[in-house]
């Protein structure tokens, strides 16, 4: 392992590999914050990775009454799938099941874009002919009759093609709670960048996987190299005191804000980092030969 | 850049047709050529030089200084650019605008913003009859864009809307609203009676409670209404409107139960 230190944690010399992904943001409204944040939860749960979750997604963060079209609190939500269809038709699901059925709320556009993909232009069939289409300023809603009075949805939401997902980093500690720690505050840091989020739980992933499996049709398997059970068994990339091993998830809407992202992170963890017990921060990559993005942990930090 | 202006010379001894001076058809023109177009209305030839002294250059955006109510057709046919109007507009001021805005410091004639389908109109008095309303072969009124009166409105406002929006700021005449298939008709102050006759779908918005109701508008009771949160910030933010305090409350009355009856009145609560 290489001689860069950051706040006395060992910076691997390694990159993160990313991938294109396609993205779009929309913007949840309701009478409280609490109601936005939970439709928002609810929409974004079990969105961790498009291996069997279908989409990626999470809350970008919290809006105040002023930035909101409706003037009331909001939060904007990200989410992310490898091609249009497919966060089409997650979007439609996730925001009928989720953000129609939540008291109150109000769901809009949060991304401009030529590219359009339909929000309540699909949802407004729910209103059964008693739907009413209305433009304000350009932008087109709907308004769907609900049993608390009225859904308001915006016909569209535009996409980014540009979007990357997987950028990420790998932290490595002498104990589970030293490493624990250090990712929640990287997954604090990262909270307050603009365009990324951190899908898994709380942002937070223990289960980092390599490619294939020894079983057929398992298409990704626990990797082995990281586990510290496997260090005398398998080719381990752990020290042997290293006891646990975390790793943060960043999908972002360019791949600029996933570099901050990562530098956010990397700052938040080397801090207080060393003396806890965190020993290297490095990240997880497929040899560069399948995604076009590649993160380079010594360029991030600098 | 200055503006191109015509000033009217004098009282005009015929109405005028005003379509060809928009900033579409004049760019290519020079001086001469504009001031040759015919604008009369009679077998009496009446050129552009006759009736205006031109200034000014840039035809992107016209001025017209002095004129008054057989001054016709002002922005017909728009399609971009911006036409300033310092005096009175007479019939079918933006009728067919596809694009563009017209601002009236004067009142305008009937059929102002008649089947416009896009752009803006902003008249600072009143309107005649039929603004908003069918241009002569047309089958619907206003297909899109924004008319604002700030005087009032003359009888059958807005008839036959399919989509865009209306602003009143005065009073409205009898049948405002009448037959609309779609779009929306906001009035700050009263309208004359019979207000949504044939209504099939679309919302007449009330901030004052109209003085009569058609008996095939039937209530739906106050209830809070997202969409005039949306509405009244978006008026807000185009500055025009700041105080008007919409709120999020209305009475809904749905109808014309003679017609679709899937339209809607909605009256600040």
């Amino acid at each position: 392992m290489s001689e860069l230190k950051l706040k006395g944690v060992n910076v691997v010399d390694t990159f993160a590999e990313a991938f294109p992904m396609v993205g779009t943001r929309i913007i949840i409204t309701a009478p409280t914050l609490e109601w936005a944040l939970i439709a928002a939860r609810t929409m974004t749960g079990f969105a961790t990775s498009v291996i069997a979750a279908g989409a990626e997604a999470g809350i970008e963060r919290t809006l105040s009454p002023d930035e909101t079209l409706d003037g009331r609190p909001g939060v904007a939500v990200l989410i992310f799938t490898m091609d249009t269809n497919k966060l089409q038709i997650q979007l439609r699901n996730r925001v009928g099941q989720c953000v129609l059925t939540s008291p109150g709320s109000a769901c809009f556009a949060g991304l401009e874009g030529e590219k359009k993909l339909k929000l309540g232009a699909s949802l407004r069939f729910f209103g059964d002919g008693w739907q009413m289409s209305k433009k304000i300023g350009g932008r087109r809603f709907w308004r769907i009759p609900v049993m608390d009075g009225e859904f308001v949805c915006e016909a569209t939401t535009g996409l980014t093609k540009k979007a990357v997902g997987g950028g990420n980093l790998l932290v490595l500690g002498k104990s589970h709670a030293a490493v624990l720690s250090a990712c929640e505050r990287a997954v604090r840091a990262i909270d307050a960048v603009p365009e990324v989020i951190t899908p898994f739980p709380g942002g937070i992933v223990r289960s980092g996987s390599k490619v294939g499996s020894k079983y057929k049709g398992q298409i990704a398997s626990t990797n082995d190299a990281y586990c510290p059970t496997l260090k005398a068994a398998v080719k381990t990339a752990l020290p042997l005191d290293v006891e646990a091993v975390l790793e943060i998830v960043i999908d972002g809407l360019t791949k600029e804000s996933i570099a901050k992202a990562m530098h956010a992170g990397m700052h938040a963890i080397a801090d207080g980092g060393a003396e806890q017990g965190i020993t290297h921060i490095t990240a997880g990559n497929y040899g560069g030969n399948l995604g076009p993005h590649h993160f380079h942990l010594k360029e991030i930090i600098a | 850049m200055s503006a191109l202006t015509f000033e009217l010379k004098g009282k005009p001894d015929q109405r005028l047709d005003l379509s060809p001076l928009t900033p579409a058809k004049l760019k290519d023109l020079k001086a001469k050529e504009i001031e040759s177009l015919a604008v009369g209305t009679t077998r009496m030839k009446l050129t552009v030089g006759d009736a205006f002294n031109v200034k000014g250059n840039g035809a992107g955006s016209l001025r017209f200084v002095g004129t008054d109510g057989r001054c016709d057709k002002i922005g017909a046919g728009l399609t971009e650019g911006e036409i300033v109007v310092e005096g009175d507009s007479g019939a079918y001021l933006g009728a067919s605008m596809k694009g563009g805005k017209i601002e009236v410091k004067g009142s305008s004639g009937v059929l102002a913003g008649a089947s416009m389908s896009g752009g803006t109109i902003v008249i600072d008095g009143d309107a005649g009859e039929r603004a908003a309303g069918i241009a002569v072969g047309e089958t619907l009124g206003m297909r899109g864009g924004q008319l604002t009166i700030k005087g009032n409105a003359g009888p059958l406002l807005g008839e036959r809307i399919r989509r865009g929006f209306v602003i009143v700021g005065g009073n409205a005449g009898d049948y405002a609203g009448g037959r609309m298939v779609a779009g929306t008709i906001l009035f700050k102050r009263g309208v004359g009676r019979y207000a949504g006759f044939g209504l099939r779908r679309g919302s007449l918005i009330f901030v004052e409670a109209p003085k009569e109701l058609l008996p095939t508008f039937c209530d739906c009771g106050v209830m809070e209404f997202d969409y005039l949160r949306l509405l009244d910030r978006w008026l807000r933010s185009t500055g025009e409107h700041v105080g008007l305090g919409l709120g999020d409350r209305a009475r809904r009355f749905m109808g014309d139960m003679a017609a679709l009856g899937k339209g809607e009145m909605l009256v600040i609560a």
